[in-house]
């Protein structure tokens, strides 16, 4: 911290009230530009939301698109009566931009009241200081504990033992169906859900079986140029096989290369490109699936939305166990307090009282496949309801994440540069060997890094 | 020395205009100062905003300066080191050499094509230079919506055009060896119109003596646009080539915006990569490193191209 | 050509209107058909990407999601513009743009006119030197200095502040150069009289070589303004707060819940274009010699 003490004497302004000041100043400055741009009345209809930004707690995500449109929901939820919240929401693209954005806003000291992070991402930002602890007390408060969230996930959340998150899902990549081809290949259990596989024969005997009831391909996946799918796969799929993959800072990284090459041995085996398409992209592979080229398509569960719109008769499962132990690879969109360098206790408190709310708000994020993070939502008759949503919620059970590290999770470059290899193998161009050989280099490469954050 | 002197020597220096009471205005002068004063305000922005950073980046490139919140050590030569082994310090050098070299010439070209055909008399004139320089006044984020929009693969003009042709719908952004090219045909859509007027006042300026002898000597256009025109212009050519390439390396803003250097970091300009492993990647020392290496490489070419237009002239 | 030949020009003899030169093509009228073909080609080509940006931005978003080459395809409709507006976002980047290009202007003018007027006249110690430092300064580019500049301004506190955008873009050594050498072009004689008449440095600054340099100063504010509402990198790196980004950067970082809408998107592109494509169409001529004699000027 010592290299970054405050300058004395340099103004900075960033009391709440100045800055705040300025907002509302800005706002009614706003006006008048925004009329002499629109030049007539079109101006004239400025938000009333936007009016009263001079106590909006400030929040940062990276939702578009049918979670975008929920998570305004939510805000909205949480915003009605006297109590209820006035926020301000700011969205940024998905992925490096996003998290680039937010390690700079903390370290500048002014960022954002409260932000969402992918767990996965955690260990960049609490090692370094750029996201600032919960205060648990308060959380109790108003109703959220540790007892409300899962092992697997909530371990997660800790740095040194201090929590810097608050987990709002668990959104695992998981598998989706389609009943019928489903049934017909044989795959399903007396109660018409996907029955267990256990052994990667079993998966690939699936994939044949679910190529012979469509008639084109059995099982979908897209991958190529993706920047995280193969990743996605073949960390959920190596969990299974319980060996260890951890990144310990200055290398090697710790990784089974006998279990790694089983894992992908089998994925080369599955997507051959006879059976199951090798070379799609993320968006031709749900078209594929939507267009009923494929018996089951790998995918993370919140593209539930657009495949409900297809008219599938569809189902999901968690990803099926085919190696020794159970294991969905997951990640979960969380909350964080990003760092400012002097807080408003006030602000704070407001923080806390905010994440609690829309944690409870959580069933309707479920709507878009989330399992909500927060279990009492789980235990709602509203959630059993919800289908499929309801026959993978168990995945959060068994989630697995990425390996912690500061260069590790969800838009990172540690996955891009996992799934670079994958691709090659899958695409036929390497062999099963030499993937995992250039994927334990790549992750030799990074970790000899300095870390900046330790 | 002045204030010292006794008036009637005083007097002799002055120019026989000086008023009875010179010997005040020269004390004022001389307090009003040297002149510093007035460089005052500037050398202070200056020092603190040019000089600063650039003392302190070359200090950050030898620590293991972070973005994080923590203390900083030094490391000596190790960001350096590591820059020259790191692929994609060299990949990225490549791109910004590789979108360097296929702008510049067209931004050239069809900057000149354009002054000459407007500079050849025909009616319209503010037309055609709003045409032109107009894309040269937006915002780059305004020129990237516009293209993004064009370049989008099912509804883009780009495609719908290559539909009615009957021809494959192009990946613009999104092949590997498309992408540098489409970036680069924006950037001449953008910035081309500085050129053209560069040149256009070249061409306004140049002495039309020769070309009216020549035209009575029967000389045809064409001719005289090859035999006096272009070597008039030798030396604004000269010039916008080396302004633009300069331009050019520094690329950063349409490129990040546009495909954040992908696919697969196939457009990946070396400034994107400091961006990455400095903020994206927290590590400010080492961006650093990999700033003054390209610093060097600029350095490098303005110094190649200063010979070569030195030689020319 | 002599150093200062471009900003002297500039000043005694405006260059005129563009009126061309007929003799280029001749009196053939091959060449001047060929000629104007060509001109008509590039214009079209040119004027294309707007006018498509055009088209899409006054459809509604679903008419714009359908196929086909043409421009048209259902009624029109100036939903987008509505839309944009009424989030608010553009017009606070609007304003934050106009404040910020509007005090880079003014604060640039002040310090290089003045700078360039004490390298010009000065006689102060080590005037050469700094003046070297400062031309050799211009083949520096800012982007260079990203990394450094951040830092310095977390240690400032700075991140996230009108000052942190503004203060690093006032350092412009090319525009110092540039009206030095036109000031050098000035006769000294005019001052030496005022000088003697008891003038302080400064009222000779302000009220002698300050009126016979207004067209260079018009040029360089206007080249610095353009310069200065376009800039990317550094605004998009030291502002996090959407409220603190000019149009650039808060168009490309801040993106609404429903994804990309390109009907919207063109709209919001075209109301950020318009501001400078008014002040072109207005003061074309003025806008036009500046960047001839400030772009050339640079040589």
């Amino acid at each position: 911290m010592s290299s970054r003490s405050p300058l004395q004497g340099v103004p900075a302004v960033s009391d709440p009230p100045h800055r705040l000041s300025r907002r509302r100043l800005l706002r009614h400055a706003m006006a008048g530009t925004g009329a002499l741009l629109a030049a007539g009345p079109l101006s004239g209809c400025a938000s009333p939301a936007s009016a009263s930004g001079a106590s909006a707690l400030s929040v940062w995500d990276l939702f578009q698109g049918g979670d975008g449109m929920l998570m305004d929901e939510m805000i909205d939820a949480v915003s009605r009566g006297d109590d209820g919240f006035d926020v301000d929401r700011t969205i940024l693209d998905w992925g490096p931009s996003y998290y680039t954005k937010l390690a700079m806003s903390a370290a500048g000291g002014r960022a954002s009241d409260v932000a969402a992070m992918h767990l996965s991402r955690l260990a960049g930002y609490a090692p370094g200081g750029l996201v600032d602890p919960f205060d648990l007390d308060l959380l109790a408060e108003f109703g959220v504990t540790e007892k409300d969230f899962t092992p697997a996930v909530w371990s997660r959340t800790r740095h040194e033992g201090t929590v810097y998150a608050i987990p709002l899902d668990v959104h695992p990549f998981i598998v989706f169906y389609d009943r019928k081809a489903a049934e017909k290949a044989g795959l399903l259990d007396s109660s018409g859900a996907l029955a267990p596989l256990g052994s990667p024969e079993a998966l690939l005997e699936a994939g044949r079986a679910l190529a012979k009831a469509t008639g084109t391909s059995g099982i979908i996946f897209g991958h190529v140029t993706d920047t995280a799918q193969n990743w996605r796969l073949f960390a959920g799929l190596y969990a299974q096989t319980g060996a260890e993959f951890t990144l310990p800072d200055g290398g090697p990284a710790r990784i089974d290369v006998d279990a790694a090459v089983r894992v992908v041995t089998l994925m080369t085996q599955l997507f051959d490109g006879k059976t199951n398409p090798n070379n799609l992209d993320y968006n031709g592979a749900l078209a594929a699936f939507t267009g009923g080229r494929g018996g089951m398509a790998m995918l993370g569960e919140w593209e539930l939305p657009t495949l409900k719109e297809s008219g599938i008769d569809l189902g999901a499962a968690p990803f099926p166990q085919v190696f020794e132990k159970p294991a969905v690879y997951t990640d979960s969109h969380s909350f964080v307090l990003p760092h400012q360098d002097d807080p408003d206790p006030e602000r704070r408190r407001e923080a806390h009282r905010y994440v609690a709310a829309v944690l409870k708000q959580s069933l309707t994020w479920a709507s878009a496949g989330h399992i909500p993070a927060y279990q009492p939502v789980l235990s709602e008759p509203g959630y059993a309801k919800l289908e499929p949503q309801s026959s993978y919620a168990d995945a959060a059970k068994v989630a697995v994440l990425d390996p912690p590290n500061w260069f590790v999770g969800a838009g990172s470059n540690f996955q891009n540069r996992m799934c670079q290899p994958l691709q090659s193998a899958l695409l036929g161009n390497t062999s099963p060997e030499k993937a995992v050989r250039q994927m334990v280099r790549e992750a030799d490469a990074l970790l000899r890094q300095p870390n900046p954050v330790a | 020395m002045t204030t010292t002197a006794p008036p009637g020597s005083q007097r002799r220096t002055e120019p026989p205009t000086a008023p009875a009471d010179g010997r005040r205005a020269v004390l004022r002068r001389i307090r009003s100062g040297n002149g510093f004063v007035f460089v005052l305000p500037f050398l202070l922005v200056f020092a603190l905003f040019m000089v600063w950073p650039i003392v302190q980046g070359l200090w950050m490139s030898f620590t293991d300066s972070s973005l994080a919140l923590r203390d900083t050590s030094f490391v000596g030569l190790d960001n350096y080191t590591e820059a020259f082994g790191d692929p994609d310090v060299w990949s990225s050098l490549g791109n910004t050499v590789f979108f360097t070299a296929i702008s510049s010439v067209p931004l050239v070209l069809v900057a000149l094509a354009m002054a000459l055909l407007v500079h050849s008399g025909l009616a319209g004139q503010w037309a055609w230079r709003l045409a032109f320089f107009a894309p040269y006044l937006l915002p780059v984020t305004v020129v990237t919506l516009i293209w993004t929009w064009l370049y989008q693969p099912e509804l883009g003009l780009g495609n719908q055009f290559l539909d009615t042709l009957g021809m494959e719908p192009v990946g613009w952004l999104s092949d590997e060896s498309v992408a540098m090219w489409s970036i680069a045909a924006l950037t001449v859509w953008w910035t081309v119109g500085f050129n053209f007027l560069l040149y256009l006042a070249a061409l306004q300026s140049l002495p039309t003596t020769f070309d009216e002898a020549a035209a009575l000597d029967g000389a045809g256009a064409w001719r005289r646009l090859w035999s006096i025109t272009l070597p008039q212009l030798r030396r604004t050519t000269g010039l916008v080539a080396m302004l633009q390439v300069l331009a050019s390396l520094k690329v950063f803003d349409q490129i990040y915006i546009l495909t954040k250097g992908g696919p697969n970091g196939s457009t990946r300009p070396v400034l994107e990569y400091v961006y990455d492993v400095g903020f994206t990647g927290y590590r400010l020392g080492y961006a650093s490193a990999v700033s003054y290496l390209f610093f060097a490489l600029i350095i490098v070419v303005s110094l190649v191209q200063f010979r070569l237009f030195r030689r020319e002239d | 050509m002599s150093a200062n030949a471009t900003p002297v020009r500039a000043r005694r003899r405006p260059p005129r209107e563009a009126a061309g030169s007929p003799l280029l093509l001749g009196h053939g009228r091959l060449p001047r058909i060929l000629a104007g073909t060509a001109l008509v080609v590039l214009a079209v080509v040119w004027l294309v990407p707007f006018l498509w940006a055009i088209a899409t931005s006054v459809q509604s978003e679903e008419d714009v999601a359908t196929t086909g080459l043409s421009p048209f395809k259902g009624a029109l409709t100036l939903d987008s513009y509505t839309e944009i507006l009424e989030r608010g976002n553009v017009s606070v980047w609007a304003f934050n743009s106009f404040l910020i290009a509007g005090l880079v202007t003014l604060l640039t003018v002040v310090v290089s006119t003045l700078a360039a007027y004490g390298f010009s006249r000065g006689t102060f110690r080590g005037r050469r030197a700094l003046l070297a430092v400062t031309v050799a300064a211009i083949m520096i580019p800012p982007q260079l200095l990203v990394v450094p500049l951040f830092d310095q301004m977390l240690l400032f506190h700075m991140v996230d502040t009108y000052a942190a955008v503004i203060l690093p873009q006032v350092v412009a050594p090319m525009m110092v150069f540039i009206l030095k050498r036109f000031f050098d072009g000035i006769p000294k004689e005019l001052e030496e009289a005022a000088r003697i008449d008891g003038a302080s440095e400064f009222r000779v600054f302000r009220s002698i070589v300050l009126p016979l340099s207004r067209p260079i100063v018009a040029a360089v504010a206007i080249f610095v303004f353009i310069g200065a509402w376009n800039n990317f990198m550094w605004p998009f790196i030291v502002t996090n707060d959407p409220d603190l980004m000019t149009l650039p950067v808060g168009l490309a970082t801040v993106k609404d819940a429903y994804g990309i809408q390109y009907a919207q998107s063109m709209a919001s592109a075209l109301l950020a274009a318009l501001p400078l494509i008014v002040v072109f169409l207005l003061f074309q001529r003025r806008i036009v010699n500046s960047v001839a004699t400030t772009g050339l000027g640079g040589s």
